[in-house]
């Protein structure tokens, strides 16, 4: 028994004595190469600069769709072995320079090496031959047809989507049960409803914002065009001065006059209101039945994500139903930038099935790439169904001489601002002239 | 008292306790002391450290706006000489730093610029009289090229009359192509440059940097890293308000970071971020943790002894608990032993009076017998019965004498069990043989019973359980008064194994009982019912102690109930084992018995017949009267032997023998079982082939009887007349120390008729026998203790001897050491036979003519 002590204690002094000499030894550690103290750069890393949005969001907030680039932006970086430096800007208020107006200026001015662009601006400067032809990136082979047609300027593909963006009405399907009303189809379905829930107390059932609200207008305006069997022509005879823009548009202009006549959009509100910054609270509060926002808004928990109430996201009304109303962002590369080829190489990357893949999954989206596809949430369900079923506008077109999504927002704008629906008309008009004459 | 040692425990303990809490604050108090300095000193370090950085960064963006305007004074310069200044502005070709360079004319609003479009002043912003070099600068704003940009103003003059004013637009790019590219703290700070008039970022942090951070204004930087302190607020807008620097602490996602505004060129713009106190400290983060594990390894090397001094205390408290209950234990034994010894010494003492009284008491008769003998030695009368009273007393104090050795025997743990095939009929027998007669003395009825058991044979030391049944028997006898009745029950329990015969054996008396108190310590040694100086019963008062001793030592229980004046009863349980094999199945045969007829009027009895003689083979046909049985004759049965009952319930048993001895064939014997005195027996036993068999029943007794029924009768003469033989011209030597022993041999080996020649030890006896003629001496009887030589000894050294009878010639001991042990010993010794003193004549006749005269 005591020799069984004994032993006990000794091993504990070796024990105390063997960490003893290891922490010891572990002070005493030298250092390797003493000449240069400086550590040693395997060389200079390319550096490719990268214009694109940013949102104003919550501090702590993650903003769930730039995550999902940034994943894609990553796999990049390490498969080149380079950096992708994030270039933004952000508008103050409304007087300031728009996001758009800014993506102009830096691209024609070669500012940046990569961009991301709203669908006017993928027009104006692909127009300008700005952007380089993604056509030859062995991503672009996999690309749908849409999306090959609305980004193809001159028959250069100037920009590809890393997402379909696809608009939509985001109902509050609780309000609507609770005033007995079904989900509205066509324009004269949609008035009811407001008129029954401006009725009910809901004083302004539409939450709007300066940049969204042509997603009424292009719904009514194209839904024929682009479901009626005659698209080609019907564009044709819009370049070529045969028929007028005016006169597709004007419908949706009316019935957007008419919302604002009845109350049923605050037009001085939306006029200087920034994307769901406004409408958001009070939609998610349940206060406002309706709103309009992208696909992807439906997903994120700092947009729609996660409400209190029964949410689906329906198409726009129009003649043909509920109407989705898909505009094409895209990526695009600066045609004298100063690292286009690394820059190619990047979009090639993230544009690729493996990173359309990771992205789709983490947005829950619809993939521009024909080999990607990935269920979406029950409250797009809908809006989904229209897609797949092939019914939908664009709400920008490359094909066409006059740009859409910049141009419609912007005459809107002016429809909020007071003007009649005449003078946005005639702006049209001038607009479709002047593409002529160009032409 | 005993309470002292665990107060004194719980003292230490807590003592213990607050020595280590005392350690604990004071190296607590080291620590945090050592740690709040370091703190403080690393923390002044870090803002001294932030501070020469920023100043650092100021520097290099000053220089970079005080070069800007030297170079664009000397453009300016350069414009007056020329001859057509808007020619010169137009034939400019922007650079990454001047990227736009305008000119308007004296006196005119309107001018032109190098991107060839009419430019105009309204579209900057002077207001704020803010200059670089004495220069003005405007207001920041987003340019043509959609990036972050500034205006300087300077006038053109020729010849010391203003020509104009150019306009040189500087984008805010080239200030950070001048800041360190990987950022400063290792990427960790963050840094805005801000327009301090518009409060707008016009430098943001590049790369994937934080997303959610405000990267618009102030009011965004505010609310996206939570400085919504207006105290805070204030002090920042009064610094920006008069160009002032400031620095403060504020935790930015949960991080401790130190904030900075920090004015560059009299607070046109201002360096605005935040650093993490961790990054600016790397250092003192590795002087922390060193800290930390010097703390960790003195904590661990302090818990460490602190553990070690608890386990070697526990070590100890455990030895000494074992060292106090060893103690403890020691001093309870001891106390016990005392007392077991006074309670003891008590005992002996009341023993030695009782046996000094019994002692004195036949003594005292022997002493005054012998003096009445040798007054009235001519009275033969009187002399016969003088002697007669002598041997009484002698007899009573034998038996004392033998009770205080078994004692002694059963006490010290000698008592060796003999194990040997016995028949429970041999047992009964002879305690019936011996009871029966003392209880006819004192008119008592005494009844033997048998019921249950299965088998008769046994193993088991049947000396002993003689001796347990005769002392609870003869208690019954001496505790019951004359006319009562004392039963034997012999009763076969169930059997626990089919190896042992489990067996009550119950003796009951109605006699004067005993007292419950008596009953407590009635099988402790030395204790007797009353106290032997006032009762007339005689005895040592160990028998039951004797009893129990025995019973327990089989293994068995003893156990007794009794009452005062109305009885007791002993039942002793007992298992023994059975003898295998042990059917007679031969002896039945050879005797031609193979099928019996049993005539009992009790079913149980019957039931114990069948059960008894189940092994023998032989088949019994059990009738419960005789009418039964006649009829069972009447059907032909050829019995061997018939069996009746005599005094069984519901059976008048002369009548029964009767009819039964007439039905029966003469040549078939009947056998009549009947109690020890049974009364008309004589009259049956006159009828032809008829005898008594004494109940209880046995298979052993059943077969004694049967063979003496067979046997020739003339044989039975021989033994007896062997018996009635003395001990005529037999020599004896004998071997005695003691004279008057020595003449009570020599006087009754003369009373049979042999001479005796005595020696007084052992060596005598040797000498006298190396010098006797072959077949002088018939035998040597040879005491064991003596002086000078030990009957032992002196047997080997005969047997030793070169004499050709020194082997064979019978050596008889005669000696007081009467244990079974002696009896080996002497034999071991090399005697022939060993008989105990005193002198039981016919014993020791028996073993003369066994060994002499078997011999001859």
């Amino acid at each position: 028994m005591k020799h069984h002590k004994h032993n006990c204690v000794s091993r504990w002094t070796a024990a105390c004595l063997a960490a003893a000499m290891l922490l010891a030894q572990a002070g005493c550690g030298s250092h390797d190469n003493p000449q240069n103290l400086l550590p040693q750069d395997d060389g200079e890393e390319l550096t490719i600069s990268l214009f694109s949005p940013m949102e104003k969001t919550d501090p702590n907030a993650e903003n769930v769709a730039r995550s999902a680039t940034d994943l894609t932006i990553a796999m990049a970086e390490e498969r080149l072995n380079l950096t992708v430096s994030y270039i933004t800007y952000t508008a103050e208020n409304y007087q300031d320079k728009t996001y758009d107006d800014v993506t102009l200026d830096r691209a024609r001015n070669n500012m940046d090496d990569m961009y991301l662009l709203n669908p006017d601006t993928i027009l104006i400067l692909g127009a300008e031959g700005k952007l380089m032809d993604l056509s030859g990136l062995e991503s672009a082979k996999n690309l749908r047809d849409i999306i090959r047609t609305a980004n193809t300027v001159d028959g250069k593909l100037v920009a590809i989507p890393q997402e379909v963006a696809a608009y939509g009405l985001f109902v509050n399907v609780d309000l609507f049960n609770q005033y007995g009303l079904a989900l509205p189809n066509t324009p004269e379905e949609f008035l009811e409803c407001c008129r029954v829930f401006q009725e009910n107390g809901i004083d302004t059932p539409i939450g709007a914002n300066r940049w969204w609200l042509e997603t009424f207008v292009f719904a009514q305006a194209y839904a024929d065009l682009y479901n009626g069997g005659n698209t080609e022509a019907e564009i044709e005879a819009l370049n070529t001065g045969k028929a007028r823009y005016s006169d597709y548009m004007r419908p949706g202009f009316e019935f957007l006059q008419t919302l604002i006549d009845r109350g049923y959009i605050d037009a001085e509100t939306a006029l200087v209101s920034e994307a769901i910054e406004a409408e958001g609270p009070d939609f998610l509060a349940g206060r406002t039945p309706i709103v309009m926002a992208y696909w992807g808004a439906a997903n994120t928990e700092t947009a729609y994500g996660k409400t209190d109430f029964e949410m689906q996201v329906i198409g726009f009304p129009s003649s043909l139903g509920q109407m989705p109303v898909m505009p094409m962002t895209g990526w695009a590369v600066g045609a004298e930038a100063e690292h286009a080829e690394a820059a190619m190489d990047v979009l090639d990357v993230i544009l690729s099935d493996e990173a359309l893949q990771v992205y789709s999954q983490t947005n829950r989206v619809i993939s521009p790439s024909k080999n990607v596809s990935v269920e979406c949430v029950p409250a797009l369900r809908p809006l989904n169904a229209r897609i797949e079923e092939g019914i939908y506008v664009l709400g920008s077109n490359a094909g066409m001489s006059v740009e859409q999504w910049g141009n419609t927002c912007l005459i809107v704008r002016q429809l909020l601002g007071g003007a009649s629906v005449d003078e946005c008309m005639a702006a049209f008009d001038q607009l479709q002239d002047a593409a002529l004459s160009q032409s | 008292m005993k309470k002292m040692p665990s107060q004194r425990k719980q003292r230490r303990g807590l003592f213990l306790l607050l020595s280590i809490l005392l350690v604990f604050c004071m190296f607590g108090t080291i620590v945090y002391a050592v740690a709040r300095r370091t703190s403080r000193e690393m923390s002044a370090a870090a803002i001294q450290n932030l501070n020469e950085s920023l100043d650092l960064i100021q520097c290099t963006i000053e220089a970079i706006l005080n070069n800007e305007a030297e170079f664009q004074g000397l453009v300016a310069r350069e414009l007056a000489r020329a001859e057509d200044p808007e020619a010169f502005i137009r034939a400019y070709e922007r650079s990454r730093t001047m990227v736009k360079m305008s000119f308007i004319l004296s006196g005119q609003t309107q001018g032109v610029s190098n991107t060839g479009e009419a430019f105009t002043e309204d579209e900057l912003d002077f207001s704020a009289g803010q200059t670089v070099g004495d220069m003005p600068v405007s207001r920041s704003y987003l340019n043509y090229m959609g990036t972050w940009a500034y205006t300087i103003k300077c006038p053109v003059e020729r010849d010391g009359r203003e020509l104009g004013v150019l306009y040189v637009e500087y984008v805010y790019d080239t200030i950070d192509r001048a800041l360190p590219a990987e950022g400063f703290y290792n990427k960790q700070a963050t840094l805005y440059i801000m327009d301090a008039q518009s409060q707008r970022f016009v430098l943001k942090p590049k790369g994937m940097g934080q997303r959610s951070a405000g990267h618009l204004n102030l009011d965004d930087f505010y609310r996206a890293n939570s400085l919504q302190d207006p105290d805070i607020q204030a002090e920042v807008s009064q610094c920006l308000t008069q160009g002032k620097d400031i620095l403060f602490y504020h935790d930015i996602r949960g991080v401790n970071a130190l904030n900075y505004m920090w004015s560059v060129n009299g607070g046109t713009i201002f360096l605005v971020g935040y650093v993490p106190v961790q990054a600016i400290q790397q250092e003192g983060r590795t002087v922390n943790q060193n800290i930390i594990m010097v703390v960790a390894a003195m904590m661990g090397a302090f818990f460490l002894c602190v553990l070690l001094y608890y386990l070697s205390w526990r070590q100890q408290e455990r030895l000494r608990r074992e060292q106090e209950e060893e103690r403890r234990l020691h001093s309870q034994q001891l106390s016990q032993a005392l007392q077991a010894a006074q309670i003891a010494s008590e005992s002996k003492t009341t023993f030695l009076s009782n046996m000094s009284h019994d002692i004195r008491t036949p003594m005292n008769a022997v002493l005054g017998f012998t003096s009445l003998l040798a007054r009235d030695s001519n009275d033969p009368v009187k002399v016969r019965e003088y002697t007669k009273k002598i041997t009484a007393s002698g007899q009573h104090l034998l038996s004392l004498i033998n009770d205080i050795l078994d004692v002694s025997k059963i006490e010290s743990g000698k008592v060796v069990l003999t194990f040997d095939q016995f028949s429970l009929n041999d047992v009964v027998s002879s305690v019936d043989a011996i009871i029966q007669p003392m209880a006819r003395a004192k008119r008592q009825e005494f009844h033997v019973e048998v019921s249950g058991i299965r088998h008769e044979y046994l193993v088991g030391d049947e000396t002993r359980i003689n001796q347990i049944l005769l002392n609870l028997l003869s208690n019954a006898v001496k505790y019951t008064p004359e006319g009562g009745h004392i039963w034997l029950r012999i009763i076969g329990l169930k059997q626990r194994s089919s190896q042992y015969e489990h067996i009550l054996i119950e003796v009951e008396d109605d006699g004067y009982g005993m007292t419950p108190e008596y009953l407590l310590t009635i099988f402790d040694a030395f204790t007797r019912a009353e106290n032997s100086t006032t009762n007339k019963v005689q005895g040592t008062g160990l028998g039951m102690a004797i009893t129990k001793s025995i019973v327990e030592l089989m293994g068995g229980t003893i156990d007794v109930a009794s009452q005062v004046d109305q009885g007791s009863t002993f039942r002793v349980e007992l298992e023994l084992r059975i003898q295998e094999g042990h059917a007679d199945r031969l002896f039945w045969e050879s005797q031609g018995v193979s099928r019996i007829l049993a005539v009992d009027g009790s079913p149980e009895d019957l039931n114990t017949i069948q059960t008894l003689m189940a092994d023998t083979g032989i088949q019994v046909d059990a009738a419960a009267g005789p009418d039964q049985a006649l009829a069972l004759l009447g059907a032909g049965g050829a019995y061997q032997l018939a069996l009746l009952d005599w005094d069984g319930p519901n059976l008048d048993g002369p009548q029964a023998a009767a009819a039964l001895r007439g039905a029966l064939p003469p040549s078939v014997p009947l056998l009549l079982l009947a109690e020890y005195d049974a009364h008309g027996l004589d009259e049956a036993l006159r009828m032809e082939r008829t005898g008594v068999l004494t109940k209880p029943f046995f298979a052993a007794g059943f077969r004694e009887k049967v063979a003496e029924l067979w046997a020739d009768p003339s044989a039975a003469d021989g033994p007896d007349a062997e018996e009635d033989s003395g001990l005529e011209d037999l020599n004896f030597l004998a071997a005695e120390d003691n004279a008057i022993n020595a003449e009570i041999l020599s006087e009754l080996l003369e009373l049979e008729g042999a001479s005796c020649e005595i020696v007084e030890n052992g060596r005598l006896a040797l000498e006298r026998f190396q010098s006797s003629r072959p077949g002088e001496f018939d035998a040597i009887l040879m005491d064991v203790q003596m002086p000078v030589m030990n009957g032992h000894d002196a047997t080997r050294a005969i047997r030793a001897l070169d004499r050709e009878d020194a082997g064979r010639i019978p050596i008889i001991a005669m000696t007081a050491n009467a244990f079974a042990e002696d009896e080996k010993a002497a034999l071991d010794a090399g005697m022939s036979a060993h008989v105990a003193k005193p002198l039981d004549v016919e014993l020791l006749k028996k073993a003369i003519r066994h060994y002499v005269k078997g011999q001859t």
